[in-house]
Formats: structure tokens, C-alpha cells, sequence
């Protein structure tokens, strides 16, 4: 009943300069900071400035990537607006939280209340494309994506004439921030990007930020870019192997089916082991693909490594700068993702060319 | 072609300003008694000067209902979530190999902690374990755990209507043959971030909010949770009690926060209900409307009706329950899911309380007592800021 997604468009803001024309990972951006905030396009060749004035970072970075991924695809209207967030719109949270904390009983702002709304981004797009359709928002900590994902490949089955935009924006709270590093979940010890991972790592993560849309459909056409075949979630496992092994049987496919796989080593020394047993037990001697060492670390980096999984079966070869092992591919025709943050929300998709 | 998987409900729970399992929600529902007072438990400068729907007992009380150990770091939301769930799930053994899903709705997650020790955090340790809770998924994560929840766990924050689409995507994807089993709905607690936020709206009534009432001018905020049980109807665990027959979701692409005038958006959403049910409108015995008691909302909700329905004679009996809950949030399309559910179950019509005046530029007025009648079917609407418009249609568990 499900059936495979077609990507027609899609556009992504990073620690990268993913936004630049033709841009392959072949230059990488070097940081010695923690966090990394997303480098700002120029959003006034999209947003018009009154509008650009009013809207925070996650609103300027969904419309600017969903905006581009249309232009990509074509495409002027679309037919129904799916997003993920890890957090949402988190510095308009904090600065309202800031605001009562001050001045509780006065007369607050109300534009943070309003914006700090985790459906936000797809409402802005909505608003922009005067798009009436379905718009949803997911929330699920480092699965969020994910789920917004499975539920475009759910809406496609069910409307299969139809076009969607989907999306995934997640950006760095200031408060927050220091509060993850209370929690110990962020790298201290010189953290760098590129992170260094294997016999490097060190315990932590870079906290970065971005956002990545695609445009989607049922139908192919001779100019889109790659399909998404499947995508599961799990919470929590023992065993990454069997979760893997599961996935791939559900669809018809063992691991020789796979042309190469996107890990999401983050340089975390605590949870990378994850990557290196299942690279070591299921996919010894393919490519495997790193993306967290050059992007960093946010809930909803895995629809980064969507996109770059379809840049790299139309350009039919890995950035070198982003080849963690395994040997150069002649050919490739089918990759997993696959990810999870601090041992939990597991997230694998399976993309063909 | 295969006959479409039908989608039963075989559980819910609800705790909310009126109740603290679905037996007590019913009984204030009956007895048209609203609980909306001061507010007793939360820590707010607007305590003195604000009427909102609370659930009277503590965190600590809920903790100890739910036997989890003193200590451990779980928020209101989370509290309330597992009180309604766990009543939802009574007599469901979730581990019989059926695939099941945790779908949970909330703006809110773990907001109240964070505001409670924003600065606290910062000096001392005591509170420390409480900072993984701040994220929406954090809540749905320790409610799968609670649970037992283990083959699909997501959350939506689609702002007020956010428990409808939770409700509608354990459809679709029971229909899509992805679950057989879900578990959906909603929940906020009261927090200082959403109190203050909608008091920078200046959308608050100065006494009990109005719906559908010409001087209406404002709502009054509440905190709930509810879950329903949604099946596969062929292969059922318990005897339904109800069927989910439609749902539908658009976007108004207005306004951030305001409904448009017409309410294309609310109009859009029940008009696709009925057409995934294959539905009339005019098959539809109730309709437990939004009905904020703002004056954009009804205003827009009423416009919406009248658009479905052509004149206000033909609409059939209508009422909002916010005066009774307030306005839930994250777990109203939850919490009025139940109260449909209810209005089949018991062949009753709940009040629209607070009402005097229809509002004059539509002339339509609401079911204003209790009323007795056949009911098999019912729509029932959330709207959210973010132009978010959701509908669903029960059915009767018999027909």
C-alpha cells in the first residue's frame, strides 16, 4: 500500500554552504566551537524584507530551503505542507520564558508567544503558498523527521495525484544550550569541525542547526532526483543489527542489496560504537558515509542526510571528505541511513536512485 | 478491491478540569457542572485575577497514583498523559503481538519544568534531572515506556488541534496497514509560558467564557489529557464502543493566529470528514464544536457551519464543552473526542453553558441544556493558531 516517494526538489541550510549553486561537500567549512549556528543565505532573494524583519531563524530557514526546493522542482504551488522539529522554534520559547520570568503581570510581547508554536515553519510556508491543504508538525525528539516521512509516504498513498513539500528545520536555543551542557550531552574537549571520529572521538556532540526541504510525490518524472523507498523508527533496541536486518527483509532486501550506508558518527565516543559494530557485522567492505562530522548534531539532521544520499546516487560517487570507510563505489543504486542520538530514536531510510 | 478497514474505538480515558477518570467527566457532563475556578495549584501572578479549568491535585498526588517513584523526573504533562492512557488501555493487553502505536499530542511537553527552574538550573543541582524533559517527545517517550509501547512512538504540536491529528494519523495508519492497535490523543498541563501567553493575546474573558454567544469575549484556559484506543475493527481486542468513520485537516493560510471570516479552514475540515466517511451532512446528530468563546473563532467555526449546512435551520444540535474544561490545547481534540464517544454512548446532547445572545451576523444558537436524543453520529472540530483545522466523525458502536 506504501509506495515509494519521488523527489523532485529539494534545498538544505547547514554549518555547510549547502546552499551555494552545485555545492557536493567538496569544500568543508572548519569550526573550533560548540555550538555551530547554520550559515545564513541571503534570505532577502526570497523573503521579502517586511515579512524577513518579523520572522525568527527557524521560519527564515523552512521558507528559504522550501521556497528553493519549489524553484528546484518547478513547482509554484503545492498541495500539502509536512514538517519535523526536534524543538521548535526554541529561541522564541526561551526569550517568552525570559519575559515572564522579568516581567510576569506586565504586558508581554505576544510575538515570541506566537512564534515559539512548534507548527510555525509549516503554517509560514502555508501562509506563503496560500497552500488550504494538509500541514502537519512532528515533534519527536530525533525522530521527528522521520515520522513526517512515513506520514507524506502515508498522505502520497492515499492522494496519489497530489505534490507535498517536506521538511524538516530544527534550530540552537541560547539557554538551552547551556542546559544540554549541563545535561553532558555536548562536546567540550576541543570540539572541531570536522570532528574527529574512530580512535579520535571524544564524549559529547556539536549542537548545529538547519533545514532541509523536499519537494514529493508519487509520479515520476525524467528530472527527479531519487526515490525514498521505505523509513522506520524505533525508540529503543538492544540490537541495531536485527533492527536493520528486520527493516531490510520487510522490504524484500538483505545487506548485499545495499551499494552503501550513511552512519551518523557524530564523534560522540560514548554511542559511535553503535555505527562501528553494525559497519563491522552487516556492511563490511562498503562505503559507508559520514554526515554528523560536518553538519554537527540536531534532531533533524537525518533529512540532511536525505538529501545528500540523493546528491550522491545522481552524482554516482562520496565526497572524500565524507568517506569514513570502505572503498570508493563504481556503482550505486541503493543507500541506507541510518542514525540515532545518544542511543535512542533510531532512525533508518532506504533510498534508490 | 478489499472492503476499507474500519477503525474502531475500544478505550478511553480523560482527566480534565471536571473529572479525573471518564465516569466523573461524564457525570459533570450530565449534571451541566463546569469546573472552572481560580487557579489553586500553579504559581502565577495572574492566580488572583484569572478563572481557568485546573485539575485539582498535585503532581505529587498523580505521581502516586501512577505508583512512580518519588524523584524521578516526569512533568505535569507527562502526569496527566499516563493517568488518561493507562485508563484508556484498562483491559488491553498491549503485548499480544498486535503492532501498537503511541501517537501523542502537546504544545506544552516538558515547558512547565523549564520555566519553574530556568535560573534554578543554572546554580544549583537539585533540579537538574528535570532538563531532558523540556522536549514534546520526551513526554510521548516516557509514556511508551510507562506503557509498554515499543513499535510506534511519534508526537504532533499542531498547536489546538494537535490531539485531533493524533487521533486521525492512528486512523490513516491503521488504514495504510502500518499499525493494528494505536493509542492517540492529547495532553497539556497549565503552564506560566501558555497562561502569559495567551494573556499577551488579550484573548481571556473576564468570567466564564461564552461560546457562540454574541457578548462572548474570551476563553478561559484548562489543562487535560485523553487517549482513545483505536483497532482494526476485524480484529478488535474488545467490543468498540465507538468508530471512527471520518476525519479531515486543512489549513485556513490566513493568519498566524486569527481564523478567517468565512472559516475556509474549519469548512475545508468537515466537509473532508464526511467525505471520508461517506457521509451527508445532514446524517450528523451532533456536532461538539470548537467553540473557544473568542470572537474570531466562533465567529469563523459558526460561518464554517452555515457553509456546510446552507442555513442555520438545518444545522443540527451543536455545543461547545469548553465552559465546562476550558480550553485544553494540545488534548482538546482528545478530551471532546471522549465527550462525543460519551454523547453516543449515553444518547445525550451536552450543553453549550454560558450562553444568552446568538451572535447576531449568524443567528445560530447551540444546545444550551442537556438533551436527550438519537445520536449516531458526531462531528467534532479543533482549530488551531498556524491556521490548523481538524474534524473528526465518531459513529455509533451499533450500526
Amino acid at each position: 500500500m506504501i509506495k515509494p516517494l519521488y523527489i523532485h526538489g529539494m534545498a538544505g541550510i547547514s554549518i555547510q554552504p549547502t546552499t551555494e549553486p552545485g555545492y557536493f561537500f567538496d569544500r568543508i567549512v572548519s569550526y573550533a566551537q560548540n555550538p555551530i549556528p547554520a550559515r545564513d543565505p541571503d534570505y532577502k532573494a526570497l523573503i521579502p524584507p517586511l515579512q524577513l524583519r518579523r520572522m525568527n531563524k527557524s521560519m527564515r530557514m523552512a521558507i528559504f530551503t522550501s521556497q528553493r526546493a519549489l524553484q528546484q522542482a518547478g513547482r509554484t504551488t503545492i498541495d500539502a505542507v509536512i514538517t519535523g522539529t526536534g524543538l521548535g522554534c526554541l529561541r522564541d520559547s526561551e526569550r517568552f520564558v525570559e519575559a515572564i520570568l522579568a516581567d510576569e503581570g506586565q504586558s508581554l510581547n505576544p510575538t515570541p508567544f506566537i512564534q515559539s508554536t512548534h507548527n510555525m515553519a509549516a503554517a509560514a510556508i502555508a501562509l506563503a503558498l496560500k497552500c488550504n491543504g494538509y500541514n502537519m508538525t512532528y515533534v519527536n525528539n530525533a525522530n521527528s523527521f522521520e515520522s513526517a516521512l512515513l506520514d507524506g509516504m502515508i498522505y502520497l498513498s492515499e492522494h496519489p495525484d497530489k505534490t507535498i513539500l517536506l521538511g524538516a528545520v530544527d534550530e540552537l536555543g541560547e539557554r538551552t544550550t547551556t542546559f544540554w551542557d549541563m545535561a553532558g550531552y555536548l562536546k567540550r574537549n576541543e570540539p572541531t569541525v570536522p570532528t574527529p571520529l574512530a580512535a579520535g572521538a571524544t564524549t559529547g556532540e556539536i549542537a548545529a542547526e538547519g533545514s532541509t526541504f523536499f519537494v514529493a510525490s508519487q509520479r515520476p518524472v525524467p528530472s527527479s532526483l531519487g526515490k525514498v523507498v521505505a523509513v522506520e523508527t524505533c525508540l529503543e533496541t538492544d540490537d541495531s543489527t536485527i533492527l536493520i536486518t528486520r527493516f531490510l527483509q520487510k522490504h524484500g532486501l538483505d545487506t548485499s542489496a545495499i551499494d552503501g550506508v550513511l552512519m551518523g558518527y557524530n564523534g560522540d565516543s560514548r554511542y559511535d560504537s553503535l555505527y562501528h559494530e553494525v559497519t563491522n557485522a552487516q556492511f563490511a567492505g562498503i562505503p559507508c558515509v559520514g554526515f554528523k562530522h560536518v553538519l554537527g548534531e540536531y534532531d533533524t539532521v537525518i533529512a540532511a542526510a536525505l538529501a545528500l544520499s540523493i546528491q550522491i546516487l545522481h552524482e554516482q560517487h562520496i565526497p572524500p571528505a565524507l568517506l569514513v570507510s570502505g572503498p570508493q563505489p563504481q556503482q550505486l543504486s541503493r543507500l541506507l541511513i541510518y542514525t540515532q542520538r545518544r542511543g535512542k530514536n533510531h532512525g533508518l531510510v532506504l533510498v534508490e536512485r | 478491491m478489499s472492503t476499507p478497514t474500519r477503525v474502531a474505538v475500544t478505550g478511553m480515558g480523560a482527566i480534565s478540569a471536571i473529572g479525573m477518570d471518564v465516569p466523573a467527566n461524564y457525570r459533570s457532563l450530565q449534571a451541566s457542572r463546569h469546573g472552572i475556578g481560580p487557579i489553586q495549584l500553579l504559581d502565577s501572578a495572574h492566580c488572583g485575577n484569572l478563572l481557568v479549568g485546573e485539575v485539582g491535585i498535585t503532581n505529587d498526588e498523580l505521581a502516586q497514583r501512577l505508583e512512580i517513584p518519588a524523584g524521578e523526573a516526569y512533568t505535569r504533562t507527562t502526569l496527566l498523559a499516563l493517568i488518561a492512557a493507562k485508563e484508556a488501555i484498562a483491559g488491553i493487553g498491549l503485548a499480544d503481538g498486535k503492532r501498537t502505536g503511541l501517537i501523542s499530542a502537546t504544545t506544552v511537553g516538558g515547558m512547565d519544568a523549564t520555566e519553574r527552574y530556568y535560573d534554578d538550573y543554572l546554580v544549583v543541582e537539585t533540579h537538574r534531572h528535570f532538563i531532558p524533559t523540556h522536549p514534546c517527545g520526551y513526554a510521548t517517550e516516557q509514556m511508551a515506556h510507562y506503557l509498554g509501547v515499543t513499535d510506534y512512538v511519534t508526537t504532533i504540536s499542531t498547536a489546538c488541534s494537535s490531539a485531533a491529528n493524533a487521533i486521525m494519523l492512528g486512523a490513516r495508519m491503521i488504514k495504510a496497514g502500518l499499525l493494528d492497535r494505536a493509542i492517540v490523543g492529547g495532553t497539556d498541563c497549565l503552564s506560566r509560558f501558555t497562561i502569559n501567553g495567551f494573556n499577551s493575546l488579550m484573548i481571556y474573558t473576564d468570567g466564564h467564557c461564552r461560546p457562540f454567544d454574541e457578548q462572548r469575549n474570551g476563553l478561559n484556559l484548562g489543562e487535560a489529557a485523553a487517549y482513545l484506543v483505536l483497532e482494526r475493527a476485524d480484529a478488535a481486542s474488545k467490543a468498540p464502543i465507538a468508530y471512527l468513520t471520518g476525519y479531515g485537516h486543512a489549513n485556513d493560510a490566513f493568519h498566524q493566529t486569527a481564523s478567517s471570516d468565512n472559516g475556509d479552514g474549519a469548512y475545508l475540515a468537515m466537509k473532508q470528514a464526511l467525505e471520508v466517511a461517506g457521509m451527508e451532512a445532514a446524517a450528523i446528530s451532533y456536532v461538539n464544536a470548537h467553540g473557544t468563546a473568542t470572537p474570531n473563532n466562533d465567529l469563523a467555526e459558526g460561518q464554517a457551519l452555515l457553509r456546510i449546512y446552507g442555513t442555520a435551520a438545518s444545522i443540527p444540535p451543536f455545543s461547545s464543552t469548553k465552559a465546562f474544561t476550558g480550553h485544553t490545547l494540545a488534548a482538546a481534540g482528545a478530551i471532546e473526542a471522549v465527550f462525543s464517544i460519551l454523547a453516543l454512548q449515553h444518547q445525550e446532547i451536552f450543553a453549550n453553558l454560558n450562553f444568552s445572545q446568538p451572535i447576531e451576523a449568524l443567528g445560530i444558537v447551540p444546545q444550551t441544556t442537556l438533551l436527550p436524543a438519537e445520536i449516531n453520529h458526531v462531528l467534532s472540530n479543533s482549530f488551531g493558531f498556524g491556521g490548523n483545522c481538524s474534524s473528526l466523525l465518531f459513529s455509533n458502536a451499533h450500526d
